[in-house]
């Protein structure tokens, strides 16, 4: 009996100690999973735990105007940011808020402290402080734990409107962004830049004005609080931009649209440089900066629209403006000569569809020949002509005119002025092109648009008998143009002088400029924005401002031996003469003057 | 004075495990000489003391006033839990100043005093009421130490003390009513018995979210460990305890610090050690001479040597994460004074119960 007693406790404790060398065994093959089978991968979580990097960002390259006037740059900025290595306390968070009391409260801390800590993300409380506030921190840092001053750089702009369009401006990086900048920029690393260049040059010269992050590497406890640096990449600053922008003739040429909708775009013919392109309204580039998302909604719902860049981007009927254009290639095809005369009453029959068209001056010209045809505006002349075009010929001419191609290297973002052949007419209308079409194209309207760049791209190609180059803001790109046209020297010649006396004869439509010894050379034109059967109609329309005709001039200086081209658009302003071609004229004075 | 081979293998495998273990807590512990030598002297001390102080005849004696030590013990458990420091939430230490006690972790042998002089009293025999009035006991007393909260020290000492009483004979119908019970019982004690904190222990265990602090700290003590690989990465370059990154480096998590150092080897070498001693000494308690006369020397002495034993694996399998997180001594490594004591008297009344001075 106690024997069997003594082989149960013995059997017991033999169970137990069975027990314990089997859960041991099982350790031993845990500890063999652990440190031989996964040791590598663990070690290299270690690493990863130990080892840390932060970047260090370069200060973005200035961009310059031409005449070497800062236009943007990165300046210092100080913040103070929620340290999540050293968690701020209640206390703390009561101090902070007593201390910048003026600027924010102890309910907006917390939440920011709350949101930072949940997201593991440290966000800024206090931005952009300045030395007085600075100060006021550092006196009392040592009691505000978990808030830290971060150095930054912000970008700076000249605050004139003129520049917006032109510069662009800085934002925090989107998909977008990174699919744009993926495509465009070798090796880019999306994760490294949390603002970038969102549109204008801002964007395009992204890559030169980011610069190189540095990166240092360095070991660092748990806490965060221990930090050994253990290897330090160089960085490397932006890259300085000068655009060709002339910063006193942009200034002027945006004062001059002040009040007024539309858009200014001057070409260097030396270079095919863009000294002026300014788009009104527009705003000061810094006014983005701290944008709220709901301030920046009613900066885009704007029937102004002062953040659309109408200089690359808004598309315009040219108008009359177009006619010199078209007499080129009337006379390159022998549609007429310097010397065939119609009698222009005032409209034109389209017989094959029995349809009237009106031209804008009441009993019409008279006889007409091309000079007076240009000088005086004739648009049932060049109707006229518009029924001969062939049109394999006239897509030709709009294809070498950069029609439906890029007409910038760096302007950001642009539109092209639509090729308009049948392949476009069908895209958009189901149709081809027919006879009635060229009616209106004839005279800048229909479904004939430009961008202000075009147009004075078209002036600029005039001045130089059919020769033109890609315009840019800063890189040329040296590839010559020629618009597909033959005709003589003598043919330029008179070109020439039907559009000096547009702005010189009494009877020219830009007399009004007064250009004097500007040697102005031109083509005014009004844009119809509504088909209008009749005069009395016409009369009814100009009631509402904003359907009134879009004045236009285009033009180059000095026309015997031209340097500059022009385009001016005001949006309503109705007559490209009184109202556009004075504005081009201020601006190339001014641009002349400089020289 | 009789050295055999088992005897000398006993005393050099248990030298050297508390001569690593205060090696390990020298490295962990800022590299601070005072805990190497404060850790060494205690568990030597303690030892050697109790080893000499009690033999075969006065542990009957201690055995006999085992109720009045289980009495005052688990009446000290409650004065610490109205005054006691708080330390991380739970109120268990009494401060000494050059020592910190927790008195719950002494529960573990003053309940196995109590319940051997209940047992030795009925010559070990068991009945209904006996079976009952121990279990009720055991888990009665268990309660503060819960409360207090100590969820994993409470867990463990009713474990151990089932241990003991499967060791003294206790009919096996009531272990398997018990596990039928904890097994039926277990979801409603999740979602009743638990606090927020005890849940989010054991989910983490369960659940691969790393954002999760417990997840986080198992995954650095299995980074600790493996980072070790065969051979380790040496003593006293613990990265992992430099850079802070293991929490509770020092108490809970301190062998994945040792793996860390001393790689597999190390780690093989530890359960040898502790493996030949614990096996030794429990044999060595089995075959007790004097087993007819009284048994309550082999009951204290394999007793002692098998939650020994266990306690080792239950903190090993914690750091290795194939158990929850529950906050278990590591026998002569964990820094904190009460196990170091608790386990010291433990090895010393193994050597008093069998008297290998012979």
């Amino acid at each position: 009996m106690k024997d069997n007693r003594l082989n149960m406790y013995r059997g017991r404790t033999k169970v137990l100690l069975a027990l314990f060398i089997v859960i041991l065994l099982v350790c031993v093959g845990r500890f063999f999973q652990l440190q031989i089978i996964d040791g590598n991968q663990l070690k290299e979580l270690r690493e990863q735990n130990i080892n840390d990097f932060e970047y260090i960002y370069p200060k973005r390259g200035r961009i310059l105007s031409e005449d070497g006037i800062v236009l943007a740059e990165d300046r210092k900025i100080y913040s103070i940011a929620i340290d999540l290595e050293q968690k701020p306390n209640e206390d703390s968070i009561k101090l902070f808020s007593d201390i910048f009391s003026d600027q924010i409260n102890f309910q907006f801390v917390k939440s920011k402290v709350e949101q930072s800590l949940k997201d593991r993300k440290s966000i800024v409380v206090l931005s952009r402080i300045g030395q007085e506030d600075l100060a006021k921190f550092f006196v009392r840092s040592e009691n505000l734990i978990g808030f830290s001053v971060v150095e930054d750089y912000e970008r700076e702009y000249d605050p004139h409107p003129a520049f917006f369009h032109i510069l662009g401006h800085m934002g925090y990086i989107t998909q977008s962004d990174i699919n744009h900048f993926s495509t465009r920029i070798k090796n880019y690393d999306p994760s490294i830049w949390r603002k970038v260049g969102k549109l204008g040059i801002e964007r395009v010269y992204e890559k030169e004005l980011q610069g190189i992050h540095g990166r240092k590497s360095f070991q660092r406890n748990a806490r965060g609080d221990r930090k050994v640096i253990t290897d330090e990449e160089p960085f490397a600053e932006g890259e300085e931009i000068i655009i060709s922008i002339n910063y006193d003739a942009q200034k002027l040429a945006y004062e001059l649209m002040e009040g007024k909708k539309g858009s200014i775009v001057v070409i260097d013919l030396e270079d095919f440089s863009i000294p002026v392109a300014v788009s009104a309204p527009s705003i000061s580039a810094n006014d983005l900066k701290d944008i709220s998302s709901t301030q920046y909604q009613e900066l885009l719902n704007d029937p102004s629209r002062p953040l659309f860049n109408r200089s690359f981007m808004g598309l315009y009927p040219p108008g009359s403006s177009i006619k010199p254009l078209l007499a080129t290639f009337a006379l390159s095809n022998s549609y007429t000569t310097w010397d065939e005369t119609i009698f222009d009453d005032g409209y034109f029959r389209f017989e094959e569809e029995e349809r009237v068209f009106n031209a804008w001056k009441e009993g019409g010209h008279g006889y007409t020949d091309l000079n007076k045809a240009l000088v005086e505006s004739s648009n049932p002349y060049f109707m006229n002509l518009s029924v001969k075009y062939e049109k394999s010929k006239f897509v030709k001419l709009l294809q070498s005119s950069s029609f439906g191609t890029k007409l910038c290297e760096d302007c950001y973002p642009q539109q092209f002025s639509p090729l308009i052949n049948d392949a476009w007419k069908q895209r958009n209308f189901g149709k081809d092109l027919y006879k009635g079409d060229f009616i209106n194209l004839g005279i800048g309207q229909g479904y004939m648009l430009t961008t202000p760049l075009h147009l004075s791209l078209i002036a600029g190609s005039l001045a130089l008998k059919g020769k033109y180059k890609i315009p840019h803001l800063v890189r040329s790109n040296d590839f010559d143009l020629k618009i597909d046209i033959e005709i003589e020297e003598a043919d330029w010649v008179k070109l020439n002088q039907s559009l000096i006396d547009v702005v010189y004869s009494k009877n020219g439509t830009g007399y009004r400029i007064e250009a004097g010894e500007l040697n102005l050379a031109g083509k005014s034109g009004t844009a119809q924005l509504v088909d209008i059967n009749s005069r009395e109609e016409y009369n009814e329309v100009r009631k509402n401002p904003d359907l009134r005709d879009h004045a236009i001039f285009i033009g180059y200086a000095p026309y015997d031996d031209p340097r500059y081209s022009i385009a001016v658009i005001v949006e309503n302003g109705e007559s490209g003469g009184r109202v556009a071609g004075p504005i081009a004229r201020d601006v190339l004075q001014e641009l002349l003057n400089d020289i | 004075m009789t050295f055999d081979l088992r005897t000398l293998l006993i005393a050099s495998s248990l030298t050297l495990i508390i001569l690593i273990g205060s090696l390990t807590i020298y490295s962990v512990t800022s590299i601070d000489i005072y805990y190497f030598l404060r850790f060494l002297l205690i568990s030597i001390f303690a030892i050697f003391l109790v080893t000499l102080v009690f033999n075969q005849i006065n542990l009957n004696r201690i055995i006999s006033v085992g109720w009045v030590l289980f009495s005052v013990n688990l009446l000290v458990v409650l004065i610490v839990e109205i005054i006691g420091s708080e330390i991380k939430g739970s109120k268990r230490w009494i401060d000494f100043g050059f020592l910190s006690l927790q008195p719950s972790e002494f529960m573990k042998i003053t309940f196995a005093l109590f319940a051997i002089q209940y047992l030795r009293f009925y010559n070990f025999k068991f009945t209904f009421f006996r079976s009952i009035a121990l279990l009720l006991t055991l888990f009665l007393s268990a309660i503060p130490i819960i409360i207090q909260p100590d969820l994993g020290t409470g867990l463990v000492y009713i474990l151990f003390g089932l241990i003991l009483l499967f060791i003294c004979g206790m009919h096996r119908l009531y272990f398997i009513v018990m596990g039928l019970f904890v097994i039926l019982l277990s979801p409603i004690i999740y979602n009743f018995g638990l606090t927020e904190y005890q849940k989010s222990r054991i989910l983490s265990w369960f659940s691969s979210d790393q954002s999760l602090s417990e997840k986080w700290n198992i995954l650095q003590s299995e980074i600790s460990i493996g980072s070790g690989g065969l051979f380790g990465e040496g003593f006293l370059n613990s990265k992992q305890n430099e850079f802070n990154f293991l929490p509770e480096a020092d108490t809970d998590f301190i062998f994945s610090i040792y793996a860390e150092q001393f790689g597999f080897l190390g780690v093989l070498s530890i359960f040898l050690l502790v493996g030949i001693f614990i096996f030794l000494t429990t044999v060595f308690s089995m075959e007790q001479k004097r087993l007819a006369d009284d048994l309550s020397p082999y009951f204290l002495g394999t007793y002692f040597s098998l939650i020994i034993g266990f306690s080792f694996l239950l903190n090993i399998l914690m750091v290795s994460s194939l158990i929850p997180v529950v906050g278990l001594p590591l026998p002569f490594f964990t820094k904190g004074g009460s196990s170091l004591l608790c386990f010291s008297i433990m090895i010393g009344l193994i050597f008093s119960s069998r008297s290998f001075l012979k």
